[in-house]
């Protein structure tokens, strides 16, 4: 069973093996005596040779403290994973957006949308402040932006602004 | 040069360049202030406001922050215990304990007079040594070149936190991202999938702010719903002091002043490792050098001079790495070095010479700033106060929305947005995995350039051997190889350590 080291290393052997398979397609030029692979395959062989080191480290470490008594979990901290994973979402869906509904919208939508998400708004008071930061983002930045600084921002094929 | 200066010094106190200098070292101080709010995260969010700009105005802003930050850190370090920057760690140590005996106005001040001193020092190394650094780099034939971007990289892989392989790997993996695009000699379309987009590789910025940004983003929404420790709202106390009172406890230690600033300027010098060795380095030399060690974590003015001057000299030293190298002292330079290349601008050896009004304005900022600094801690250190109240669900969202504008308008396309989304979910899950950032980011950067020139050397002679035979690029590949092998033996040594004390106590 490989530890969290081992799993880096392998998924970082597996995308390297996978680079060098590559660069045997990559066409050679009778210019330059060196081909577009020469360097390529010395970064991958080199990632490739740490990754093993790596996964090797971890086995090895695995194996010198087996049947060692681990110390109880408890002081570890308490990690708000499904938070990230709902971040995560909520951002992907705003930069899937962005295209369609434009950046003033879309940006007002996912304001509002994180801020929800990130902390409950309870009462009226709360949502208050979680519009008007929305609404601040969208005119602050469209002024910086757009106006003073001359930065085009997303058009929203959907809104078209 | 002195004439350079002036002009460059009076050309910033021009109302173009002085008003986002301000804003930049306002920007910083705040940044640095807010505890999770990195330095470097801050010119992640400065950044897209540069673009508009001429690129003086742009650095000059970059600068700013860059100096502000530093000096921030000490704020919230010293009255709350809670360090704005990782690098403001130390100033808690005695920082804290003097605000607890009532005295957080010389806490603060001793701090914010510190990082002013410190730094103007670390500005005088910064005029100083980027030209004749920079006429050295002028001699640097591609083997120099390739074995001084190798050694900048081992270096910076071997003095990580944590595992040395998993430096190098991380430093690998950065490489291995700027191979993806055409090839820098013909052009060759390499791993990009058929797409146009790929053709010229991973755009440096949308890559650098998604794994900057999100790794410590989504890090503190990990731990949203754990208790505050600062315990509630944060009241700023009284901070009335005799400013001529500081300055002249600060100078009348003139040995650690110079000594911590010496070493703030050394480690910035040095790729890639940042402001936290630093302070740490020049806490604990100062700790060794005191007569009274004893007092160091209670209250010593000597611990907060230690950490600060040499937290702002530290950014002198990493100036003088972009400016005469155009290797990144650490991530704030990295992104300053893209905002360069934004603006059309090379940095290295040539800069100064091809951009003197752009290089000495960048001195002149860098001074300017720090006087600036002081000002703005004068009129503000209780809205500071104020401003490192603002609730996280708030502040993290508009980060966001930064970090697009960011990414969106260096190309104005789509793609580079999605780019950000791509390398934020890598950079969290390299923080997951725990491989140091650091080495990534300068591979991330170095790459393209260690490929270009050893190709070029190995054009100009295909010998391989000169690259061990030519002095410097010998010296150069050689203190590569010490450094890794000093690097396995602190990391033995370290882990013996931690095995000695955590040895279980058994009862037989």
């Amino acid at each position: 069973m490989l530890g969290r080291d081992g799993i880096a290393g392998l998924i970082c052997l597996g995308l390297s093996i996978a680079l060098l398979v590559m660069t045997r397609g990559l066409p050679q030029s009778a210019l330059v005596p060196i081909g577009p692979d020469f360097y390529p395959r010395i970064v991958l062989g080199i990632m490739a040779a740490l990754s093993v080191m790596l996964i090797a480290a971890d086995v090895l470490s695995r194996w010198r403290s087996r049947g060692a008594v681990t110390a109880p979990a408890a002081a570890a901290e308490e990690r708000n994973y499904r938070l990230v994973t709902v971040t995560f979402a909520v951002f992907a869906v705003y930069v899937l957006l962005l295209p369609f509904l434009g950046f003033r919208v879309a940006t007002f939508l996912f304001v509002v949308a994180l801020q929800a998400v990130l902390e409950k708004p309870q009462g009226r008071r709360r949502w208050t402040v979680v519009i008007t930061t929305a609404l601040a983002t969208v005119i602050v930045t469209y002024l910086a932006f757009e106006v003073y600084l001359s930065v085009l921002l997303p058009r929203g094929r959907w809104t078209g602004f | 040069m002195f004439e350079l200066l002036a002009a460059g010094i009076v050309n910033v106190l021009h109302l173009k360049y002085l008003v986002p200098l301000s804003i930049g070292t306002l920007a910083g101080l705040i940044g640095g202030a807010l505890p999770g709010v990195t330095i470097t995260m801050t010119i992640i969010m400065v950044l897209p406001f540069t673009f508009g700009l001429d690129p003086l105005q742009g650095l000059a802003a970059m600068t700013g922050v860059y100096v502000g930050g530093s000096a921030g850190g000490a704020i919230t370090a010293a009255l709350i215990g809670i360090p704005g920057t990782p690098s403001a760690v130390t100033t808690t140590f005695d920082g804290f304990p003097m605000t607890q005996k009532g005295q957080p106005g010389r806490a603060v001040w001793l701090g914010i007079w510190s990082s002013f001193l410190g730094g103007l020092l670390g500005g005088v190394f910064l005029i100083g040594a980027t030209g004749p650094l920079a006429a050295i780099a002028l001699e640097f034939g591609p083997w120099e070149y390739f074995s001084l971007f190798v050694f900048a990289l081992s270096m910076v892989a071997g003095l990580t936190e944590g595992s040395l392989i998993k430096g190098l790997l991380s430093g690998a993996i950065g490489l291995v991202i700027t191979i993806i695009g055409s090839d820098p000699i013909m052009s060759v379309p390499r791993f990009t999938l058929g797409s146009d987009f790929l053709r010229n590789g991973f755009p440096f910025l949308p890559v650098l702010i998604g794994i900057f940004a999100f790794a410590q983003l989504m890090t503190d929404i990990e731990k949203m719903n754990q208790p505050e420790k600062s315990g509630g709202p944060v009241k700023a106390p009284p901070l009335t002091v005799s400013h001529l009172k500081v300055i002249w406890e600060i100078l009348t230690k003139p040995f650690l002043l110079v000594w911590s600033t010496l070493v703030g300027i050394l480690i910035g010098v040095l790729p890639a490792i940042g402001g936290s060795a630093a302070t740490v380095m020049a806490y604990d030399q100062a700790k060794k050098f005191s007569r009274h060690p004893e007092r160091f974590g209670k209250g010593n003015p000597e611990g907060i001079i230690a950490s600060e001057a040499s937290c702002n000299a530290n950014v002198g030293g990493s100036l003088v790495t972009i400016m005469a190298f155009g290797i990144p002292g650490d991530a704030v330079t990295a992104v300053m070095l893209g905002a360069m290349t934004i603006h059309g601008i090379q940095s290295g050896p040539l800069f100064i010479t091809q951009h003197p009004g752009v290089a000495y304005g960048i001195y002149a900022a860098y001074l300017l700033a720090h006087p600036i600094m002081v000002l703005i801690c004068l009129l503000g250190t209780r809205f500071f106060m104020r401003v490192v109240t603002v609730n996280k669900s708030i502040l993290i969202p508009i980060v966001m929305v930064l970090c697009v504008i960011g990414a969106y308008a260096l190309n104005n396309i789509m793609d580079d947005v999605y780019v950000l989304l791509l390398f934020g979910l890598v950079g969290y899950a390299l923080v997951k995995f725990r491989f140091p950032l650091a080495p990534l980011i300068l591979g991330l950067i170095l790459g393209d350039q260690i490929e270009i020139n050893l190709v070029r050397a190995i054009m100009s002679d295909p010998d391989p051997w000169l690259f061990f035979t030519r002095p410097i690029s010998g010296a150069m590949l050689a203190l590569s190889v010490g450094s890794v092998i000093l690097a396995l033996w602190q990391h033995r040594r370290s882990q013996k350590r931690v095995a000695r004390e955590t040895e279980p106590d058994v009862d037989f």
